[in-house]
């Protein structure tokens, strides 16, 4: 056995965890480089390799292996700086991707702005053809038509290309036949895109976002991964990179590389797959995991052990994405989030002041109060700083500026405008929960919470509360559960064919072909893994509706292709019951639809017996250090209360403390508010329970 | 049955004489409010099951208190969650507080008891805490959840009979129901409710509302719970204060005076040409009157707004002409001196048809808004309207499955949006709109025996200006099975206005069996056209206005317009003064400068 590394870039650090052979669990930091991630990720390895008193190819060459979670397409859509990007489209479709189904961010604001353009409308090329919803010709392709549509879109400087013909994930031919004329005509392109490929599923608007997206980041993924791969392989790393989705499952870079689309918005899921590890670990089935960091807050559900995953309204920098991702959803609200009084309420986030200029507290030119003021100011944080983190806080000039922006034009003093501060931020957390948890049918008292991230030990208490849950953990990796979460996410391959048709009519033998067909390409994918087939877990699905739905519904087919005459009722019945579980009613004398077909393949990867560095003093009183005074609100005491404050970093196992208490790990603080209790499991987690 | 809406629509008075909660309890309460508007409308998308519900995201949820003033809103079209809060109300003062029980939830469609048009239902539920003097529960807030439906019985398919003689040919009239009483559902009213309507799926989707009422009392319950009775109450007159507040900073900010506007209907369905409306705004300090007086009064025609949704349409534009921030609630009504004179065609008297009359005249009050409006604030002067007409509706025998359809071409096409100052428009409709999610070809042509042929933008459709309005779509659909087609269309003569000095945009034109050697241009009305298989129903749906002279227009933003097709190479010297060398077609266009300044001076002092 050797090392085992996941590294995950974030906006503001890079974070580092690392499982040693001997299964001690460390974690590290290194700040993100924007312009080039690789250049972080490969810091962050030397400053691993020194911790170990390793070399960094010493390191390299004892890796067994290296995942890795990167925000480069996320960033190719906040900066937008993706591909020159050129759609071909079905005749008369050529704008839904402005039209955009009628949907606009703010109803309010009839000012708001048009999302920046992927292709504009001379890169959308109208190509005369249509299939009809059987996908039977109605109007043949027009190859002339596409052979000019592409030299149109090289001389117009594009260097990726979606396609998008209407019900294309019916019959692809067209789709097929277009991207052979594109090769031909423009044999240097970088990247083609098919719609079929992309996202095997209507409606075209859906669709035809998520192929643009796709063709558009694709190119600098596939030139992000590759230098990636070079560094690696120069520093003498020879074994696999594995790269997170967003459906929390990890492929190797050609895999990923195809679908770039996948990697948006995938630095939240490893925090997720990590929390259903704990959670699974600690014997938790139901719970919320909340990731709360500098700039933003991420929320998923999680029942059964399963993430709930979404496969509608995914919406990423203003495209929608038509793909199944892990359901997590960002609020602006954070450490940097910058509190004011406008018109004479009181706003938090979701502007942020992120890391750099940061908090005023961090004393790196912030000016404006944060939420990390506020906790500063109420006494959460250590005055001399993180451990690790290497700087003290300025809480005086925090309170100055809480003063100033808050305080004063409200009337509150400090502390009560800090307290302000926080209960603003953490309602708006706790409604973002709620919203979450509304598009389940889910009710947050039945639930724990799993919060981490950097500041996700400071406020785990107070959303708990909003949202009256009373079982919460804080994992001692949560300033860098992310990249935990990355290196024991599975391997996960997600694959569908459409095939729409009655349930009456269908045609068995073309869903055993469409199955060996989903098979053969997982086999094909899943080749560079090197995993044998008895890794594998395969489960295939009917993707189904009720005639005039939206969506489908995954209903499990575990007969595979011994699926029969017989079987087919018995499917039917399993959509309805699976139809009144997940949407409190069905039509049983409604006949279902067919859509698709649909593999998953899962493969585990090892999982560490610890999920974090575990101390030796199991007695807290030993672990204390001076008190400093803090407050929680009215509620809870009123002003400053004075509380204990303990060394977490030496805490063992079974340690309990009850609140008030601050408990101070390398990279963050575990408040423990009065009245709750604190107890630091086997595994690595505070569990908190609120009375 | 006479009630008097203005008086229904009037002012009340605060909940707690003495408002002491602190502004950040109060924020803390808003956000709750609205997390549960947002979970009440959820809930019905999870849970209907008609595609009106569940495809197009038609639902509107608020939160009112217990004197029937809007607390809180939140996911759907402002003028229909403005529109919404009437029924309730009228339930209120019909039955009086001591019929609100814990556990009840009441329906009601009326537009002469608060609604705007019969397919629009409000489902309602009471919400109780403790009263925090007399110890025992009272009604504290109502959730209400409003849906439109796909049909409303009466004489046509659909929910639009818009040449019905009055409001009874229209459709079933259900003022107040109790639907649920004390938490027990009333099977005799839902039976009734279920047999005077067409759709089998009508009381799923109104078990969906029902759900999602019950749904938000639970929640809200919880939170009074919490905060105690009084804290909430405070909370609500806080937040409705500071939005009156807001609301008057933003009027005294405006210049004082009188602003008078004009905006016509094409006709009504019966083809009673030029419907007047007539706008004078006082702005006065910080008090806004907006007068509709003198707007059309002929008693023959079947055009007719209740006041409610006039109300709802009128608080719309204003809310888009302000900082998009301020809550909205029962303080932005307040503000507003509402003058509508009793049977004018926004305040009909209480026989009058409404069906066409909530889309045309109701919608157009935001066009005679924006238009009196552009000069003293011309960067919030965009009409948040529509020239719909009434949606398209066909209907037939699915040969695929031998049963009839009703399609009510819920689908994307572009239309009506305007340009704002500074910014081209965009996207398909006005930002209002935007909480819709229409159907498209993939999904519809799977459900309806039709193929959607064009729904592309269609160029110079969009009006000329410094910043340049939508083009609007050139939509056709096949018919693959004989059929009839049922519409009203507006907006062929009286088109999306420009504004300070930009163009209109091109008007709505409408042909049924479009290209066949028998062509059907809609001069009005369309009932039950016919339309054979393979033929084809073709709308050219209108463009949005322009703003601004289009002579200012940066020539660069001519020239990209034309690269992408917005405009064509023909129009651009028409339209914006600019002269342009080269070829489209070899993409070489260039602009050419001195030809454009000297084509721009002579046109200017032309």
């Amino acid at each position: 056995m050797g090392y085992r590394v996941g590294v995950d870039v974030g906006g503001t650090f890079t974070d580092i965890i690392c499982v040693t052979p001997d299964g001690d669990v460390i974690l590290d930091k290194t700040p993100t480089t924007l312009e080039d991630q690789s250049i972080g990720v490969m810091n962050g390895l030397a400053q691993l390799a020194d911790r170990l008193d390793l070399s960094l190819s010493e390191l390299c060459a004892q890796l067994d292996i290296l995942v890795h979670g990167t925000t480069t397409a996320d960033n190719t859509m906040i900066e937008m700086n993706g591909a020159a990007t050129g759609l071909l489209v079905t005749e008369g479709h050529r704008d839904e991707i402005e039209m955009r189904r009628v949907h606009k961010e703010q109803i309010w604001d009839p000012t708001y702005p048009a999302p920046p353009p992927i292709a504009r409308r001379r890169a959308r090329i109208p190509i005369p053809e249509r299939l009809d919803y059987r996908g039977e010709v109605l109007k043949p392709l027009d190859e002339d038509a596409v052979r000019r549509g592409v030299r149109r879109l090289s001389q117009l400087g594009v260097r990726s290309i979606a396609v998008m013909f209407l019900f294309s994930f019916v019959n692809p031919e067209h789709e097929r036949r277009a991207a052979e004329i594109i090769r031909e005509e423009f044999p240097d392109v970088e990247h083609v895109s098919l719609s079929h490929e992309v996202m095997a599923r209507g409606p075209e608007f859906e669709r035809v976002s998520t192929t643009l997206v796709n063709a558009y980041v694709a190119p600098r993924i596939a030139s992000y991964v590759g230098q990636l791969q070079e560094k690696l392989r120069s520093a003498g790393y020879a074994g696999q990179l594995l790269i997170m989705q967003s459906t929390g499952g990890v492929m190797p870079p050609e895999y990923v590389s195809r679908r770039a689309v996948s990697l948006l918005a995938s630095g939240p899921t490893g925090g997720v797959m990590g929390s259903a590890l704990t959670a699974s670990k600690a014997g938790i089935r139901d719970f919320i995991a909340v990731d709360m960091g500098g700039t933003s807050f991420d929320v998923c559900l999680v029942r059964a052990g399963q993430p709930e995953i979404k496969t509608d309204w995914n919406w990423r920098y203003r495209y929608y994405i038509g793909l199944p991702m892990v359901d997590v959803q960002s609020v602006g609200a954070g450490g940097g989030s910058i509190a004011r009084v406008r018109q004479g309420a009181l706003l938090v986030g979701p502007e942020s002041a992120g890391s750099t200029p940061g908090p005023v507290c961090y004393a790196r030119g912030g000016a404006l109060a944060t939420v990390t003021d506020a906790d500063a100011v109420l006494g959460y944080l250590p005055v001399d700083g993180f451990a690790a983190g290497r700087m003290t806080l300025d809480v005086d000039a925090a309170r100055d500026a809480i003063r100033r922006d808050v305080g004063e034009p409200l009337d509150l003093d400090v502390v009560e405008a800090a307290w302000g501060i926080a209960r603003i931020v953490n309602a708006n957390m706790a409604n973002a929960t709620r919203r979450v948890l509304a598009s389940h049918g889910a009710d947050p008292r039945d639930l724990s919470l799993i919060a981490y991230g950097g500041n996700g030990a400071v406020h785990a208490w107070a959303i708990a509360a909003e949202l009256g849950i009373d079982r919460i953990l804080v994992p001692r990796t949560a300033p860098a559960f992310s990249a935990l979460g990355v290196l024991v996410a599975d391997y996960v391959i997600d694959l569908v064919r459409a095939y729409v048709v009655p349930l009456s009519q269908v045609d068995l033998g073309r869903v055993h072909g469409l199955m060996e067909e989903l098979r053969d390409e997982a086999g094909k994918e899943l080749g560079p893994t090197g995993l044998s087939d008895d890794d594998v877990d395969v489960s295939l699905y009917a993707q189904m509706c009720y005639p005039g739905q939206n969506f489908d519904m995954s209903v499990p087919v575990p007969e595979g292709e011994r699926l029969d005459e017989p079987g087919l009722l018995d499917l039917a019945e399993r959509f309805h019951d699976q139809h009144e579980r997940d949407r409190g009613f069905c039509f049983r004398n409604q006949q279902p639809l067919v859509r698709g077909v649909r593999l998953t393949a899962r493969s585990r990867t090892p999982k560490p017996e610890r999920l974090a560095h575990a101390g030796e003093v199991r007695d807290p009183a030993k672990l204390r250090k001076a008190a400093r005074p803090a407050s929680f609100g009215p509620d809870l005491g009123g002003g400053m209360l004075e509380v204990p404050v303990y060394d977490g970093a030496h805490l063992a196992a079974g340690a309990r403390l009850d609140g008030p208490a601050l408990v101070e790990e390398p990279f963050t603080v575990v408040v423990v508010p009065p009245g709750a209790t604190a107890r630091l499991d086997d595994l690595g987690n505070y569990e908190l329970t609120l009375s | 049955m006479n009630v008097d809406l203005v008086q229904l629509a009037g002012h009340r008075g605060r909940l707690q004489e003495q408002p002491v909660v602190d502004q950040v309890t109060a924020e803390v309460l808003r956000g709750a409010m609205e997390t549960v508007c947002f979970e009440m409308a959820t809930y019905v998308s999870r849970t209907a099951t008609t595609p009106i519900l569940n495809q197009s995201n038609e639902r509107n949820a608020t939160i009112l208190d217990g004197k029937g003033r809007l607390a809180a809103l939140s996911v759907g079209i402002p003028q229909f969650m403005l529109t919404s809060t009437l029924p309730v109300r009228f339930a209120l003062e019909y039955l009086g507080v001591d019929e609100f029980h814990e556990g009840d939830v009441f329906a009601a469609n009326d537009p002469y008891h608060g609604g705007g048009h019969l397919p629009d239902y409000n489902v309602f539920a009471p919400v109780f805490g403790d009263d925090p003097v007399t110890g025992e529960r009272r009604m504290v807030l109502i959730a209400s959840i409003q849906c439109h439906h796909g049909d409303t019985g009466g004489n046509v398919p659909g929910g639009y009979n818009v040449t019905a003689n009055d409001i009874w040919g229209e459709g079933v009239r259900w003022p107040v129901v109790k639907v649920i009483d004390l938490g027990v559902e009333r099977r005799d009213v839902l039976y009734a409710m279920a047999a005077n309507n067409r759709l089998p799926d009508y009381i799923g989707d109104l078990r969906a509302q029902i759900g999602a009422a019950q749904l938000a009392a639970d929640r809200l319950g919880t939170m009074i719970d919490r905060y105690r009775v009084d804290t909430v109450e405070q909370s609500v007159d806080y937040m409705i204060d500071y939005a009156a507040r807001r609301f008057r900073e933003e009027v005294s900010a405006w210049p004082d005076g009188v602003y008078e506007a004009d905006a016509y209907v094409d006709h009504d369905p019966l083809g009673n040409p030029d419907i007047r409306l007539h706008v004078k705004i006082t702005v006065d300090g910080e008090n806004l009157t907006i007068d509709y007086t003198g707007s059309d009064t002929r008693d023959e025609i079947q055009a007719w707004s209740t006041y409610g949704n006039t109300r709802g349409y009128t608080v719309g534009q204003i809310a888009s002409m302000m900082d998009p921030e301020i809550p909205k609630n029962e303080g932005f009504f307040d503000q507003i001196k509402l003058v509508v004179p009793p049977g004018c065609v926004l305040n009909p008297h209480s026989t009058k048809p409404v069906s066409a009359g909530t889309h045309h005249p109701g919608a157009d009050v935001g066009e005679v808004i924006a238009v009196a409006m552009q000069d003293v604030l011309p960067d919030k002067a965009v009409p948040q309207t529509y020239k719909t007409g009434i949606p398209t509706i066909i209907v037939g025998v699915d040969p695929r499955t031998g049963q009839s359809f009703t399609d009510h071409s819920a689908e994307v096409y572009a239309g009506w949006c305007n340009a704002g100052k500074g910014m081209d428009a965009w996207g398909a409709q006005n930002a209002s709109f935007g909480n819709l999610w229409k159907a498209t070809a993939e999904i519809n042509e799977s459900l309806f025996p039709h193929v959607q042929w064009s729904r592309d933008y269609r160029t110079d459709s969009g009006g000329p200006g410094q910043w340049r309005g939508l083009c609007g779509s050139h939509y056709e659909k096949e018919v693959l099975t004989d059929a009839k087609v049922y519409t009203y269309v507006v907006g062929m003569k009286y088109p999306m206005p420009g504004i300070c000095g930009g163009q209109p945009g091109e008007p709505n034109k409408m042909v049924i069996r479009y290209g066949s050697d028998d062509p059907f241009p809609v001069q009005h009305t369309a009932e039950w056209v016919p339309i054979a298989a393979g033929q084809r129903v073709m709308y050219d749906y209108g463009g949005g206005g322009g703003w601004g002279d289009p002579l200012d227009r940066d020539p660069q933003a001519v020239l990209d317009d034309v690269l992408d097709e917005y405009v064509s190479v023909e129009r651009v010297e028409r339209d914006y003064g600019v002269v342009l060398r080269g070829s489209l077609e070899h993409l070489t266009l260039e602009i050419d400068h001195d030809a454009t300044k000297r084509l721009r001076a002579a046109r200017r002092t032309a």
